[in-house]
């Protein structure tokens, strides 16, 4: 009876240790569960920080406040601070905030006030964008708003953009249409009124209202298209189209006639632009990146103007690069445009302002990148630091000289999610 | 619009999609890493942005990848 009794008990045991097995297996693949659960309920945001310094100066004897003759001396400092938060792969917002703080000896000539310091202005100006990506697709939608504001000017912009990946990483289109309402009146941040008072005319010229509208509305259909060639080539394609409706002149523009005769610049109120660009980038050798752009422009006032620009970035250390560039551009005269005394009384629209003139204009520079993509403290790295310098040349004989220094700066942060530790309990 | 002007505008087009269409090779994630370079991004660079804004101001022409073309007075 003994022997039964043995091999049951044998077999209870067997039992025993099977299931204890069992169980222990299941705790363990239960465990792994749970901690690859807590794993995916992750979230990282990501926030780019970059602060950008420009300051540009600028020399020429075509001011088109007295006419197309007289200094155009002018400096302008310009701080930028732009936030772009990632909250997860899908959404995003954007903030940019900055002023221009603008120096012009033309301006004093508005009024012909003679002062030992020229007069300063500011311009201010913030925006704010969203994106989201759409569930199930590599397209995301993109609204955006803002406002600038100077003493002069107001504009209000609003702006809808689509841009769509596809799935092969090697082509990517965008559409967008921005539209830019705005005022030119008088007074928005001046000390004397801080509300418009009315369109500003040359000191000498206010005893007529020279425009009944002070509206300017400029509607942008901008659409780019990427496209990987190969390997170590890709283009972009850049057409757009402008229109803009309104108060297209520069109230305090003044045009002098043949003659004795001074009136206020006359453009048309409506214009269209088409600029079309093309850009080829080639990563050449193991350093060096060649980037080529080339824009056709062409508008409704009759100018056709060509861009071509080429920038080599060169990397002399993982971290550090140096990119020399040269761009070259060229324009028709607007078909209202005549320098100083040379318009005719007769003429139904005139300018004599030089940036609507024939010329060629060349820049040459130079950028200089570090970029460690260092980290500063726990959350914070260090992207890069860039500084650039450019010389410009007009063919008219205005000078200029463009500064701008960009840090760039990263903050991640890990979010736990509850809904990953609610899973695992 | 000058008739060279509209052939210059014909032919860089047709160019452009020409090399689009017959040039493109397929490109395999390993095989990025030229272009996923940051001087390789296409359209500006964050640096170019106060330059864009400068020619905007300084010059008839605007637009073609360059961001705004509109939104400041940009008269002095």
């Amino acid at each position: 009876m003994e022997r039964p009794a043995e091999a049951a008990a044998a077999i209870d045991q067997k039992m025993k240790n099977r299931y204890l097995t069992l169980a222990l297996l299941t705790s363990v693949l239960h465990t792994r569960g749970q901690q690859d659960s807590i794993y995916h309920h992750q979230r990282v945001s990501r926030t780019d920080i970059e602060v950008l310094f420009g300051y540009y100066t600028q020399n020429g004897d075509h001011s088109a406040i007295t006419g197309g003759t007289g200094t155009e001396k002018l400096r302008v400092y310009s701080p930028e601070f732009t936030i772009a938060h990632h909250r997860d792969s899908a959404h995003t917002l954007t903030l940019n905030a900055g002023i221009d703080i603008i120096s012009s000896a033309s301006m004093d000539n508005i009024d012909f006030v003679v002062s030992s310091a020229s007069r300063l202005s500011a311009r201010t100006h913030g925006s704010a964008a969203y994106s989201w990506k759409l569930r199930r697709s590599n397209t995301h939608i993109a609204v955006q708003t803002g406002l600038s504001v100077e003493s002069a000017y107001l504009s209000l912009p609003l702006g809808v953009s689509i841009e769509h990946n596809d799935p092969s990483g090697s082509r990517e289109w965008k559409a967008s249409l921005q539209c830019y309402f705005d005022d030119l009146r008088y007074g928005w941040i001046s000390k004397e009124y801080f509300r418009p008072v009315g369109l500003i005319y040359p000191a000498e010229l206010r005893d007529t209202n020279w425009f009944p509208n002070y509206r300017r509305n400029s509607y942008n259909f901008a659409f780019s298209f990427y496209q990987v060639i190969n390997p170590r080539m890709q283009m972009a394609f850049f057409p757009e189209f402008v229109y803009q409706k309104g108060l297209l002149s520069t109230p305090y523009h003044r045009v002098y006639f043949k003659g004795s005769s001074e009136r206020v610049e006359k453009l048309p109120a409506e214009r269209w632009k088409l600029p079309l660009a093309v850009q080829l980038n080639v990563f050449a050798g193991s350093r060096a990146v060649i980037r080529s752009y080339y824009r056709f422009y062409h508008d409704e006032l009759g100018i056709t103007a060509h861009t071509l620009q080429l920038e080599v970035p060169v990397k002399i250390h993982p971290a550090f690069s140096l990119a020399p560039l040269v761009r070259f551009y060229t324009q028709t005269a607007a078909r209202y445009f005549l320098p100083y005394h040379q318009h005719d009384v007769t003429e139904a629209f005139y300018t004599s302002d030089y940036d609507l003139s024939r010329f060629d204009s060349y820049k040459a520079g130079l950028t200089l990148r570090y970029a460690p993509q260092r980290p500063m403290s726990p959350g914070y790295t260090f992207n890069a630091l860039s500084l650039r310098y450019a010389w410009y040349k007009r063919s008219d004989g205005l000078t200029a000289h463009i500064l701008t220094l960009l840090l760039e700066l990263e903050h991640t942060r890990v979010h736990a999610l509850h809904e990953g530790f609610n899973h695992s309990d | 619009m000058h008739t060279i002007d509209r052939y210059a505008l014909y032919t860089i087009t047709l160019l452009a999609l020409t090399c689009v269409l017959h040039s493109c090779t397929p490109v395999k994630p390993y095989q990025r890493a030229w272009l996923n370079d940051a001087a390789m991004r296409p359209g500006s660079t964050g640096i170019e942005k106060f330059d864009i804004n400068v020619h905007t101001i300084r010059e008839g022409a605007s637009g073609g990848g360059n961001g705004k073309a509109s939104g400041g007075c940009g008269c002095n």
